[in-house]
């Protein structure tokens, strides 16, 4: 093991809701203390601290500053933010870590998408001179994504209809889900189209949620950690933002990501996707080369959760969960960025 | 044991009230390709984009950086957006700075804007809702504080405001060309926030700043002599809490000492030949030189009094106008940390200052609370 | 150094945007607003420090521990001003404000934290300076709301405390209030 070798050591995740009375950083001080509880960590050691979050989903300029009294930021601390999904946080957590002069960080995530219409608020996030002003929302993107998904014969509405069924089994193990029952497929594919060929269930529900993480290195990952998830690759890649300048039907960015964090296409015990419209599943099982009966989503995913900015940071936690606990030696996590899939990460983890 | 990390290219655009001649993305690429060019890179070259800017409400775009990925050849790389505020034109650098050190990457483009003419900041900082403070309300109660508890003459922040403007005759990227202020149309313009008045504070403008990032081998062998990151450092402190001390904050403190630690430095007042520090409202130059101890408690206007900080001066600050002569807020920060970097080089034309071999960078950002500093050399360690 | 020519300039286009946000009040500020509309000011204290916050939060951000209604403590509608700027609006979508207006932060009596961006009435902009001792002036019970108050803490009182005016009683000690700035 290198000195650089960097593990998740402590987790907490709040259950996502679809409406949390409480306010965003009321979400995150208690998991924040029990991530660090977790890793028998004292918040005062900790050696850098990074959130993510999106001040337009929280509701206003500079919303992320409120977040920060859940760091435990007094006396001062070593910190930075990202405007991304906390998986990114993570990812620049890790890169800190390497400088090799601090052996511990904490990371989270957090959003509460509750309060705004996401068909109202996302649209802002597209291009501002060609594609806002048109009024194109994200369910629409979404919806002409799954219909090329459909024209290349790469799938069916069955298959979307079998990822929803699926990942709402799953999420009955789940204590954090929000959504999750057994549905038929035949009873799924009677519903209407929402945004054809999308049905209210290939949307992801509304949720309210935060996450934390707790990484360490080399020799303190062991002294935390009785079984460290290490983090053997992570990588993250952004394709172009114009949606009809690319394919939507494939994810090569993800693809690229997974090359890059040393995944050799190999099994794995477990792997969380952020998919969260129904047909990015397949999507990224294609661009992950995953084979048919890979472990995929045992926690749901997002179709089950989807508290926007911590999502990814979930899938995180829910592979390494896993490892920490000793049900799984090696995971894949994946969260992503933007609409139809244009950023992604990936992280590879492994148990001794 | 980290790589060293070189700045071997500085971009920036001509800041203005309103550069109507390009879009957001056209602004960028102004900035990125002027740095690339000085950096004798290609867009190809570039392994990793770090790009950062103040709240999204500002221009009203959700992470605009998803949509200029295409303007700055980000497809199949990486892309991170930071956001910390005032401070995140430093941080984006640091950012920047980590993935050289950490070997992840040899080559890192940072860049950092705003185009404050395609939204309306005041209304940003408002939060959309009235009775608003701008960014001078927030911090007028702190510089009274200052000047009540120093004594010190009520001319000093005119002081700074003339000094940093006569500065930026000498930038030709600075927004505000004022060749005329002197201390008395400072001292006549209007009152914004009390004790601030109008000349006293910075401008709104559009702008980014973009700088490449490389490591050792590729920072030796540049054409043209590289800036040495010596030290960085960022530091957060809670905004508000019972006892906080907003005018001399612990983090600002921290921060620095933690880059001086770094950097081998122990006298900050002797051992650094300039320093680009943020001062968007002219007291901050005093507050800040105590802030970082680099002027004692008290001693910070004295030190703006005396003409040290002038770019003639034993302790030149802003040469190249500072904030207060440009301030496309979120590329600010980078600013400071580009001139920093100018200054070592030996290439900030007509406002070098002459032997600087070592300078300080500095930005700040919410309730003054957030901190990000380097200290940048002309060799490597 | 030449100057940069301006080209033409290009076509700007207007995209107005209205979001909508609704949220409700947390359960401790639905009991803080309560408690305004009732004449009193109410915080959390911590049960580690001691420290009083106005509102509560739920937790002290100091200690990081939680903080519930059983840490509801009262504090004083008086107080001392700890740090002031006097406004001049500029012109935004959404200003109310035309004239230069006082954000002043108060430190009421009982409280570790201060109330900020209060208005302080009845005294020349001039005259005013930390130290003054103020109290509250509340709107009259039936002209009381919960509007003014959000979970984004913008605007604390707005809704049921219109201003502070001075009480007529000498200077607070600097030490009272020079820890207090913000």
């Amino acid at each position: 093991m290198a000195a650089t070798d960097i593990a998740v050591v402590g987790y907490a995740q709040t259950p996502s809701v679809r409406m949390a009375r409480e306010s965003e950083v009321q979400l995150l001080v208690p998991i924040v203390s029990e991530a660090l509880a977790r890793a028998g960590l004292d918040r005062r050691e900790v050696g850098f601290t990074c959130a993510g979050s999106c001040d337009y989903l929280t509701g206003g300029p500079f919303a992320f500053v409120s977040n920060l009294e859940a760091a435990g930021a007094w006396p001062p601390i070593s910190e930075s933010h990202v405007e991304m999904d906390g998986a990114w946080a993570l990812y620049e957590a890790w890169v800190r870590l390497q400088h090799g002069d601090i052996d511990t960080a904490l990371v989270f995530g957090s959003g509460k998408s509750s309060p705004s219409k996401p068909e109202e608020m996302w649209a802002q996030q597209l291009d501002p001179y060609y594609l806002a002003p048109l009024g194109v929302d994200p369910a629409s993107l979404a919806g002409i994504q799954a219909r090329a998904l459909l024209d290349s014969g790469k799938a069916t509405e069955r298959d979307f209809a079998e990822v929803v069924a699926r990942n709402r089994r799953n999420a009955k193990n789940n204590p954090n889900a929000q959504v999750a029952g057994d549905y038929s497929v035949e009873a799924l594919l009677e519903a209407p189209y929402v945004r054809a060929p999308l049905r209210a269930h290939d949307f992801p529900p509304i949720s309210d949620g935060a996450v934390a993480v707790v990484l360490a290195r080399g020799d303190r990952a062991r002294a935390l950690c009785d079984r460290p998830a290490w983090i053997r690759g992570l990588d993250h890649r952004i394709e172009v933002h114009q949606p009809g300048m690319r394919d939507l039907t494939s994810s090569t960015s993800t693809t690229l990501a997974a090359r890059k964090a040393g995944y050799d296409g190999g099994p794995l015990d477990v792997i969380e996707l952020s998919s969260t419209f129904s047909p990015q599943e397949l999507i990224l099982r294609e661009a992950l080369g995953l084979a048919a009966d890979a472990n995929v989503n045992p926690s749901g995913g997002a179709l089950a959760a989807n508290p926007v900015m911590a999502t990814g940071l979930v899938r995180i936690v829910e592979v390494a969960q896993r490892i920490v606990e000793g049900s799984a030696h090696s995971g894949l996590a994946h969260a992503t960025g933007g609409q139809v899939l244009q950023h992604n990460l990936v992280c590879l983890m492994e148990g001794d | 044991m980290a790589e060293q990390c070189a700045v071997i290219g500085i971009g920036q655009t001509h800041h203005k009230k309103k550069r109507a001649d390009v879009s957001i993305p056209g602004l960028l690429r102004e900035a990125a390709t002027r740095a690339l060019e000085d950096a004798e890179c290609t867009w190809a070259d570039i392994d990793a984009v770090v790009i950062g800017k103040a709240p999204d409400a500002f221009e009203g775009i959700v992470q605009p950086e998803l949509f200029l990925a295409d303007a700055l050849g980000g497809a199949g790389k990486p892309m991170l957006r930071v956001h910390t505020a005032g401070s995140v034109g430093g941080s984006t650098f640091i950012v920047g700075a980590h993935l050289i050190e950490s070997r992840i990457h040899e080559r890192v483009l940072a860049i950092a804007w705003e185009k404050q003419s395609e939204g309306n900041a005041q209304w940003g900082l408002a939060g959309g809702r009235g009775r608003g403070i701008g960014a001078g309300g927030a911090f007028a109660p702190w510089i009274r504080a200052y000047i009540e508890k120093t004594g010190a003459p009520e001319y000093i922040g005119w002081q700074v405001a003339v000094k940093d403007r006569l500065n930026a005759l000498k930038n030709p990227y600075a927004h505000l060309h004022l060749p005329d202020i002197t201390i008395e149309t400072v001292k006549e313009s209007a009152m914004l926030w009390d004790p601030l008045r109008f000349l006293e504070s910075c401008p709104s403008s559009d702008g980014a700043c973009a700088v490449v990032l490389t490591n050792e081998a590729n920072g030796k062998k540049a054409a043209k002599p590289a800036a040495w990151v010596a030290a960085t450092a960022v530091k957060s402190e809670l905004g508000q809490f019972p006892g906080r001390d907003p005018v001399r904050p612990q983090a600002g403190v921290e921060c620095a000492h933690d880059v001086y630690t770094q950097a081998g430095i122990g006298v900050p007042r002797q051992e650094i030949d300039v320093a680009e520090i943020y001062v968007p409202f002219s007291w901050y130059e005093p507050m800040w030189l105590e802030g970082h101890d680099i002027a004692g408690p008290g001693e910070g206007w004295k030190m703006v009094e005396s003409g040290d900080t002038e770019m003639t001066g034993s302790f030149p600050v802003n040469a190249s106008g500072g904030v207060l002569s440009s301030n496309p807020i979120g590329a600010s920060g980078m600013l400071r940390f580009a001139e920093a970097a100018l200054q070592v080089r030996g290439l900030a034309g007509e406002h070098q200052v002459d032997g600087a071999r070592t300078a300080l960078a500095q930005a700040y950002g919410g309730a003054a609370q957030y901190f990000a500093m380097a200290i940048l050399r002309n060799h490597p360690a | 150094m030449t100057d940069v020519t301006t080209p033409k300039e290009n076509l700007v286009m207007n995209h107005l945007v209205s979001l909508t946000y609704s949220e409700e009040l947390t359960p401790i500020l639905e009991r803080y607003v309560d408690a305004l509309i009732d004449g009193r000011i109410v915080g959390h204290k911590c049960p580690q420090c001691g420290r009083v916050y106005v509102p509560g939060k739920g937790y002290c951000p100091i200690c990081v521990v939680p903080t519930t209604d059983k840490d509801e403590v009262e504090v004083s509608d008086h107080g001392t001003v700890t740090g002031f700027t006097i406004i001049t609006p500029v012109a935004y979508y959404g200003q109310t404000e035309t004239e230069p207006f006082v954000y002043a932060s108060v430190l009421l009596d009982g409280s570790s934290g201060n109330l900020g961006g209060q208005d302080i009435v009845g005294v020349p902009h001039d005259q005013l300076h930390s130290g003054m001792r103020v109290r509250a002036v509340w709107k009259p019970p039936a002209e009381r709301s919960a509007e003014g108050v959000s979970n984004r803490g913008w605007g604390s009182v707005a809704s049921v405390i219109d201003a502070f005016e001075w009480t007529g009683e000498p200077d607070a000690d600097r030490s009272v209030y020079e820890e207090h700035i913000f």
